[in-house]
């Protein structure tokens, strides 16, 4: 087929899907680990001070 | 089940389960990947690409399962009208609609060296795009919503939204039986996998790798929704109580 990429050229596809997903994973995780953790330290000061 | 519906009983197990699940997802999905890419050979009619696979299958189950549990929740806010079901509906989303985008990315990554081309519109392919447009919609509809419905809920809407949006999930599931598709045929089926065992190890640990780390991310965005509404709460009670003087 037409445009067929073999041999070593693969690797640069395997690696790019691979960092990719690295990438975009980490930065959700990364976003809601934050979110949550300024949340509750919030949450957590506020009923601090009403005691 | 209703006695967990309870946001501090949900609390006291979700904040000790968080960091093991974030821990183990994180190991088992980094030694799938080392062995995807280093361990295991390279498949005979596909070479080098089939590694992609690692990555590829695990996003697709997750992005389906993703709309599934979106689904369950909004069935749930529905009929039993549970606190955490709406909560559990707004944090799903966003990992879901990140682990269907790469389920389409890395898919076009492997299409073009292995099928010469980025895309094709066909069946499997575009039923995932509109999986992809669904979690868009219900980002769009929920977002910025927590604080007006009462303990972060979903409207009746968006509840009816994500159990309709379903349909799409058997849809995606049989596309490639239903219709021609550049797309392979389902290889791993209930009645065993067509995948060799030699290249089908790692799969197992990056898809419970990643499944860990999808259930860590939602429990992180539940625990963020309850804390705001904490917060929400407590500021209406002392504005309540500063009118009262």
């Amino acid at each position: 087929m037409a445009g067929v990429i073999s041999g070593g050229g693969q690797w640069a596809y395997v690696i790019a899907a691979y960092a990719l997903t690295a990438l975009l994973t980490g930065a959700v995780l990364w976003h809601s680990w934050r979110a949550m953790a300024k949340a509750e330290k919030r949450s957590d000061a506020l009923r601090k001070d009403r005691k | 089940m209703h006695a967990y519906a309870n946001p501090t009983r949900f609390l006291a197990i979700a904040k000790p389960l968080t960091p093991w699940l974030l821990g183990l997802g994180l190991l088992l999905l980094l030694a799938g990947a080392f062995a995807g890419l280093a361990m295991v050979p390279g498949e005979a009619k596909q070479g080098e690409t089939a590694r992609i696979l690692y990555v590829h299958v695990p996003s697709a189950w997750l992005g389906m399962g993703g709309w599934t549990s979106l689904a369950v929740a909004g069935l749930v806010q529905l009929v039993w009208r549970h606190p955490l079901s709406g909560i559990a509906a707004r944090a799903i989303a966003v990992p879901g609609m990140l682990f269907t985008a790469l389920c389409l990315a890395t898919g076009s990554i492997w299409g073009k060296p292995t099928w010469g081309t980025w895309w094709e519109w066909d069946g499997r392919m575009t039923s995932m795009l509109v999986l992809l447009f669904l979690y868009a919609g219900f980002i769009a509809l929920t977002t910025g919503d927590e604080g007006q419905r009462q303990g972060g809920s979903l409207s009746r809407g968006a509840a009816i939204y994500a159990l309709v949006g379903a349909i799409n999930i058997p849809i995606i599931n049989r596309s490639v039986v239903w219709w021609n598709s550049l797309h392979q045929g389902p290889s791993i089926t209930l009645g065993g996998s067509s995948i060799d065992g030699s290249l089908l190890w790692p799969l197992g640990l990056t898809v419970l790798g990643f499944s860990l780390l999808f259930g860590a991310i939602v429990l992180m965005r539940m625990r963020r929704i309850i804390a705001d509404n904490r917060v929400a709460a407590r500021l209406r009670r002392l504005a309540d109580d500063d009118e009262g003087y």
